[in-house]
Formats: C-alpha cells, sequence, structure tokens
C-alpha cells in the first residue's frame, strides 16, 4: 500500500471516531468526548494534508485538479478552518457535523478517483495551482458556517417552542402564553429556560449550555467573513485564469454563474447583518442557502451540467 | 409649487425606497435568481435542443422568455442596473452622511459591553494608566469634560468606516469596466487551415498557419483508457499594423498580443479535401477546395450533393467502426449523401476509398488538413475590471477585519484607589466585539494589577 493511501485511510477513521465523540459531545457534554474527539480531528486533517502531498511526490502530477483532489481539499479545508475557530471561539460542540460532512465529501472524492492523469491543456497554468486551492478553501468556510447555522436555526426553534411548553406548563389557564422573548442582545436572550435550567431540567439545560443566539450569529458572521472574501478572491483568479485560457475573463459558464449566484447570496446575507430585525434566524436561513448554492456549484455543475468547466474532456 | 412639492416626494420615495437594505437585498434576490437560471437552462442552444430537453410547453416558456440567453437580455442587464441604482441611492442617502458619532458620556453599565475594574492608583494616574495602556495597542485617545466628569475616549479603525464606500466604488469601476467591452470592444473566432491565412476583420492583422499540432496521450486508468490531450500548438506568422511578419507560437493558456488585440488557442479541427470522380475521371477543381465538417459539396450538373459530417481519426480495423482513439491512425470521413435536399443516407468512408452516388459518380476524401481555431478579442475595460476587482477584496478585507469601535472610560475615585468604568460600542453592535473586549478587559486587569 502506497503511503497517500495509508495518510487517507487514516484520516478517514480519525474523522469517523471523531465525528462520532463529538457529535456524542453535541449530546452529552461529556469533557472526555471532546478530549477524544480533538486530538483525531485534529490529526485527520494532518493526514489528509500529507495524503496530498504525498500523492504530488509520487505522481508529480498537481492532486487538486480533478474532484477527488479537490473534494479531498475541500474537506481538509474544512476541518482546518474549523480548528483555528474552535481553539480561538471554543466550539468544539459544533465540531461532530463538520467533521462528520468532511468525512462525507471526503469518501464521495475517493469514488472519483481516477488515478493519475495529468491535466488536460487548459488546466496547465500556475492560475490553476492558486484558483482552485482559494475556491475550494472558501467552500470549507461556508461548510462551516453552514454548520454553525444550522445549529443556530436548531436553537432558535428548538428554544422557542421549549420555552412556549415551559411557559403553558406554568401559565395558569386563560393566561396569555407569550412566546420565548427571543431578542438578541448579548448575556441572557432566556430566562425562563434559564431558570428552567438552573431549577435541573436537562432540556433547558442542554439549550443554555450552547452559546447564545447572538454568539452564534456572530460566528455564523465571522466564518462568513473567511469564506466571502476567499470565494470573491477565487472569482478573480478564475476571471484572469478564463482570460489566459479561453480568451475572455467572463463567458457565462454555467461554473462561472453558479458561483456569481453563491457570491449574490452571501453578498446578500452580509447586508441582510447590517440590520438588528434581519440578523440572526434571517440571516442563518441565507446562509443555510449560501452552502446549498456551493454545493451546487460545486458539485451540481461539475456532475450536471456541462460547460468549460467539466474536467472531463 | 404644487408640482415641486410632488417632484420632492417623487424623489423622496424614491430615494427611501432604492436607499433601503431590504429593497437592496430584494434586487440581489432577483439578480441571483435571474443568473440561476442561466445555469439550469443550457444557453445559446437550437430552439429544437431545448424541446428535446425540456416538455414542449416548458420548452416554448423558456425560448418566448429568452431563457435561452439569459445573459444578454435586456431584463438581466436591467436587474443588474437596479442594483447599481439601488447601491448608488444608498450610498449617497445613507453611508456617506454617515457621520462619527460625538463624543459624549454614556450610562456604562446601561452598554451591553461594559466592565468595571478596581484599581489602587488615584483617579489622575488611573486616567493616564488607561490612555497609555489603550493608545500603546493602537487606539486613538481623546478626553473631554462633561459637567465636572472626565471621560477618557478611544477610538480604533474610524478609517475603516470608509469600507462601505470602497466596497461599492468597486462594483461601480467593475461595471464601468464591462460597459467599456460594450461600447469599445469586440471579440470573434477565426479558423486557419494549415498553410492558410486569414485576416481578422476588426483588426486587419494577417494570421498565416504554418503549422499545427497537438499531443494526446494514452493513458490506463482505473475505469479503462482515457486520452488525455496534452498540448496544442500553433507556430503561425502574424502581420499586424506595422506591416511586419513575424513567427509566433501560440499555445493553449499562453495567448498572443498582436496591437493590443490578444489571441488565444481555442480549438482544431479537420478540414477535408476531395476528389470527385465522373465515370473514373477526376473532375477538375474540387482538390483545391478545402471542407470543414457540416459544409457540402454539390455535384456539377447533378442534383446530388454530399455533406461532409465528421472527420473520424481512427477506424477499428476489427469492427469497421469509429475507435475512441482520438489521434489520427486509420482516418475516415462520415458522409451523408442527398439527392435533390433528400437524403440517401450516411456512411463512414475511409480515407482513399469512395462513396458512389449512382450514375458513374464517385466522391473519395483524399486529404485532411488540420486547422487550428483561434479565437481574439480586444477588451479596453480589463484594466479597469481588474483594478475594480482588487479594490472589491480590499473593501472586503476592510469591513471583515477592520472593526471601528469605542471605548468609553470613566475613572471614579473609590476608597484608596478608584474604579475604571469601560463600555465598547462598535459600528456593528455589540456582539461582534465581545470576544476582543472580554480579552481586552482582561489584559487591562493583568497589567493594572502588575502596575500597581
Ligand atoms: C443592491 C444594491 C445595494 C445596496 C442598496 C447596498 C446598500 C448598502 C448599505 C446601505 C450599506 C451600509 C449598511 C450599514 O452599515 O448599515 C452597505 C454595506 C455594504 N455593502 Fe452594499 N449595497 C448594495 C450592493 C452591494 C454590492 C453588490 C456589494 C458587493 C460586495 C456591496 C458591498 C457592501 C459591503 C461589503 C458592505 C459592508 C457590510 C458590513 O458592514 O458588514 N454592496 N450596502
Amino acid at each position: 500500500m502506497q503511503l497517500d493511501e495509508v495518510l487517507l485511510i487514516i484520516a478517514v477513521f480519525s474523522y469517523a471516531i471523531a465525528a462520532i465523540a463529538l457529535i456524542l459531545y453535541f449530546f452529552t457534554r461529556e469533557e472526555w468526548l471532546k478530549h477524544l474527539g480533538i486530538p483525531l480531528t485534529i490529526a485527520g486533517c494532518f493526514a489528509q494534508f500529507g495524503q496530498l502531498v504525498a500523492r504530488y511526490e509520487i505522481t508529480h502530477i498537481w492532486p487538486l485538479l480533478n474532484l477527488y483532489g479537490s473534494l479531498s481539499l475541500f474537506a481538509a479545508m474544512s476541518v482546518a478552518i474549523f480548528v483555528v475557530f474552535a481553539f480561538r471561539y471554543k466550539i468544539w460542540f459544533a465540531g461532530g457535523f463538520v467533521v462528520a460532512l468532511a468525512a462525507i465529501f471526503l469518501a464521495y472524492g475517493v469514488t472519483w478517483n481516477e488515478g493519475t492523469l495529468p491535466a488536460v491543456p487548459s488546466l496547465q497554468s500556475y492560475w490553476a495551482k492558486i484558483h482552485v486551492p482559494l475556491v475550494v478553501s472558501s467552500y470549507g468556510a461556508f461548510l462551516v458556517s453552514f454548520v454553525l447555522s444550522c445549529i443556530y436555526l436548531v436553537k432558535y426553534y428548538g428554544e422557542r417552542s421549549y420555552q412556549m411548553r415551559l411557559a403553558a406548563a406554568v401559565a395558569p389557564a386563560g393566561a396569555a402564553v407569550m412566546p420565548g422573548a427571543m431578542k438578541v442582545s448579548i448575556g441572557n436572550d432566556t430566562p425562563a429556560l434559564d431558570a428552567a435550567a438552573a431549577s435541573g431540567d436537562a432540556v433547558a439545560a442542554w439549550y443554555t449550555s450552547l452559546p447564545s443566539l447572538a454568539q452564534l450569529d456572530i460566528l455564523v458572521y465571522r466564518v462568513v467573513a473567511i469564506g466571502l472574501p476567499l470565494l470573491t478572491l477565487g472569482i478573480i483568479t478564475g476571471a484572469w485564469w478564463a482570460k489566459e485560457a479561453w480568451g475572455a475573463y467572463w463567458q457565462f459558464d454555467p461554473k462561472e454563474t453558479a458561483a456569481l449566484f453563491s457570491w449574490i447570496v452571501y453578498a446578500a446575507y452580509m447586508h441582510l447583518h447590517t440590520r438588528n430585525q434581519w440578523r440572526g434566524m434571517r440571516t442563518s436561513w441565507v446562509s443555510v442557502i449560501g452552502f446549498l448554492s456551493i454545493i451546487f456549484c460545486y458539485l451540481g455543475v461539475n456532475i450536471f451540467i456541462h460547460g468549460l468547466h467539466s474536467y472531463k474532456v | 409649487m404644487e408640482d415641486r412639492v410632488s417632484v420632492r416626494s417623487l424623489r423622496d420615495s424614491f430615494v427611501r425606497t432604492f436607499g433601503s437594505i431590504p429593497f437592496g437585498v430584494s434586487l440581489l434576490a432577483v439578480w441571483a435568481v435571474l443568473t440561476l437560471i442561466g445555469v439550469i437552462v443550457d444557453q445559446g442552444k437550437e430552439s429544437a435542443a431545448y424541446f428535446a430537453m425540456f416538455p414542449a410547453p416548458l420548452a416554448r416558456a423558456i425560448l418566448r422568455l429568452s431563457f435561452d440567453n439569459v445573459y444578454h437580455s435586456w431584463w438581466y442587464v436591467g436587474a443588474i442596473a437596479l442594483v447599481l441604482i439601488s447601491m448608488t441611492t444608498a450610498t449617497f442617502t445613507r453611508v456617506i452622511p454617515r457621520r462619527l458619532p460625538p463624543l459624549r458620556p454614556v450610562a456604562i453599565e446601561a452598554i451591553p459591553l461594559n466592565a468595571r475594574i478596581a484599581v489602587t492608583m488615584a483617579p489622575d494616574a488611573a486616567r493616564t494608566f488607561v490612555e497609555q495602556f489603550f493608545a500603546k495597542r493602537g487606539w486613538k485617545i481623546r478626553k473631554r469634560a462633561f459637567d465636572g466628569t472626565e471621560w477618557t475616549f478611544a477610538d480604533r479603525f474610524d478609517w475603516a468606516r470608509a469600507g462601505v464606500l470602497v466596497n461599492h466604488l468597486a462594483i461601480v469601476i467593475i461595471a464601468a469596466g464591462t460597459t467599456l467591452y460594450w461600447w469599445k470592444g469586440f471579440s470573434g473566432d477565426a479558423v486557419v487551415l494549415t498553410g492558410g491565412s486569414t485576416e481578422i476583420p476588426q483588426t486587419h492583422a494577417i494570421l498565416h498557419l504554418d503549422d499545427f499540432r497537438y499531443k494526446i496521450a494514452p493513458i490506463i486508468t482505473k475505469s479503462g483508457m482515457v486520452y488525455q490531450p496534452i498540448d496544442y500548438v500553433s507556430k503561425l506568422t502574424v502581420t499586424g499594423n506595422d506591416g511586419v511578419a513575424r513567427a509566433m507560437t501560440l499555445r493553449v493558456n499562453h495567448p498572443i498580443d498582436v496591437d493590443g488585440t490578444l489571441y488565444y488557442q481555442s480549438s482544431y479541427g479537420f478540414g477535408m479535401r476531395f476528389d470527385v470522380l465522373h465515370n473514373g475521371k477526376r473532375v477538375a477543381g474540387f482538390l483545391n477546395q478545402v471542407l470543414g465538417e457540416g459544409d457540402t459539396l454539390s455535384i456539377p450538373n447533378t442534383n446530388l450533393s454530399v455533406r461532409y459530417e465528421r472527420f473520424v481519426p481512427t477506424v477499428d480495423k476489427a469492427s469497421g467502426q469509429p475507435a475512441p482513439d482520438p489521434r489520427v491512425n486509420d482516418p475516415a470521413v462520415v458522409l451523408s449523401a442527398f439527392n435533390s435536399g433528400a437524403p440517401l443516407g450516411s456512411v463512414l468512408v475511409p480515407l482513399h476509398t469512395w462513396i458512389d452516388l449512382g450514375g458513374g459518380w464517385r466522391v473519395v476524401p483524399s486529404r485532411y488538413v488540420l486547422f487550428s481555431g483561434i479565437q481574439y478579442r480586444y477588451d479596453p475595460g480589463i484594466p479597469l475590471v481588474a483594478a475594480g476587482a482588487f479594490t472589491l477584496l480590499a473593501g472586503l478585507v476592510i469591513t471583515f477585519y477592520f472593526l471601528p469601535a469605542r471605548l468609553h472610560v470613566r475613572v471614579d475615585p473609590a476608597g484608596a484607589g478608584s474604579t475604571v468604568g469601560v463600555a465598547a460600542t462598535t459600528i456593528k453592535g455589540y456582539s461582534i466585539f465581545e470576544t476582543q473586549f472580554g480579552e481586552l478587559v482582561a489584559e487591562f486587569e493583568k497589567h493594572v494589577t502588575r502596575g500597581g
């Protein structure tokens, strides 16, 4: 077995166990699960980068120019970006989902492994070596923001309904039941839940163990703040390369336009986020749509729609 | 008078609508959806292709609504124009008039980001310490007294308030660059046969193709043999405006520049020379003609014609069918024959063999000629678009990574020492600064105890 295959197996297994451990940690908050998941996540990520380097060393072919290579980098960058955020902002609770998605994309990438092929002429450009990693890294960031947005939405809707249930349980018959006042501000945005958590309600305690909605929202924003400039730079380098390879920097090729679509969605996200009333639930939905559009742009267009970017010649 | 009032109210309601973020975001959504349509519906195909791809009513709707040519339709360009108008209106009415908030006292505890730190220093010493502490970390310090109470204000990244302006300006620059291309630029395709020349109509440059080469490598992969193109190269002699002929090499990813117009290697193909025989005798004139795929050759004084459908680089010896190998080994052509326009059938004809049309007529594909497909483009907008793109990038970095923030600090005497009250505000709310504020306060506490 070659070194790259060994590293791939290490990465997949590390991710699989890390994902299970961290997803369990998400629900139970057992610290030992986190301490199991963190090193495995990091080990898997290192193994992945090692695997890409090993493939290059063995074949002398830039490994990112087919779906297998780019999906590997996508998975690795998602995890790498997440790890940096997790250490900075203590968000390991979200790690299981990021790692699980990374593992799924990596495993899917392996099914596209066609062995070693030299690049077709239009991909034989140093721009390919700059453009692809940038775009794929932006996808990685958006994967992380997607997971955090989903957690935001789970907390938002879950807390609302749970708080409503709590309120109904204590409210005298006929009294108006106020839905959870979801004022997004720093600190305590769910007093009823906090009170229930303090008096031993396990579900309430679980909700309150997550960061506040305002904090989750800002986390999403921070990750989009990595993804959007990277996507912009990715589109710019892609356009530059297109100018050299196909004669025009923009030809409305399906891949370009799909990337433009995602870019507009995130630009809309950014604008909505400047408004207090729209920050939070609505922007989280936009972030979810943004990531779905990224996956469409990435896999849907590569696989189902033929254009200049479909790499199979 | 009334007219003026109604004009003003019209203008106000235009500005209110177009300058609002929800409206702008709705326009972005419209732009996004139109963009997506062009991704899903194949662009620029023949109408028949849409009927083959979609149910008839949908295909008709696609054609009627110009969804087959989304990006050049008036409504796509119109949507982008509306986005630009909305953005510009918002910039002038909301972004530019925005001023730095004045320095004024605040109720520290009422601001979500606040801290109160007890220090052993006397108030004056504490104030000096505060100033030095924040100044050293890049905060701009200003002091004011309000009703005898001294306040220290520390601002950071005030200049980054211009980030929005930079972003919006960048979009305008990009739009200007693309407009410049529509106005002054041009592009086109040229096909040059090996040994032949072509003149580019807009520039009058003459391209002579001395030679065209391509390299394709057969590679065994897990899913079988794959023929991977490795290189396409045109050896050209180019005569530009100065009338001097220069030898140039054109390959994929390496365009050549002739008098500011760029030429790119975009495709290649096989032209074909045919020999026409009547009762075994060669009919003069045909061997000088080179037909491209899709071209038709008419047989003189008859209703017969032959269309050169496509080139087949290699015929599989065993099956007599086209082989997947794109390299030329045993070439053939697919020819369709017609009588008075009615199809008589299509056949695979190896080179130097013939198709018999009856009446003593035979057509022989005799020699193939490689041609090079070259795209050219003159785009004076590129420098603007590039400048806009990098301005946009700079704007995004400013917006996301330089957060203008203000600290409001008030030092009050407390026993033998003082308390330092700090509250922070930013242009993007409080949560975004929560972590940094916590770190800043922790660092302050560490230094103040060490210093004290
Ligand atoms: C549809 C037309 C647009 C309108 C009406 C619009 C309006 C605005 C306004 C009013 C702001 C300031 C928000 C605030 O701080 O309260 C803003 C911010 C911004 N705009 Fe636009 N804009 C438009 C299009 C664009 C486009 C196409 C871009 C390109 C990326 C862009 C980039 C930005 C950026 C980066 C910010 C700063 C966002 C932040 O502070 O997080 N805008 N826009």
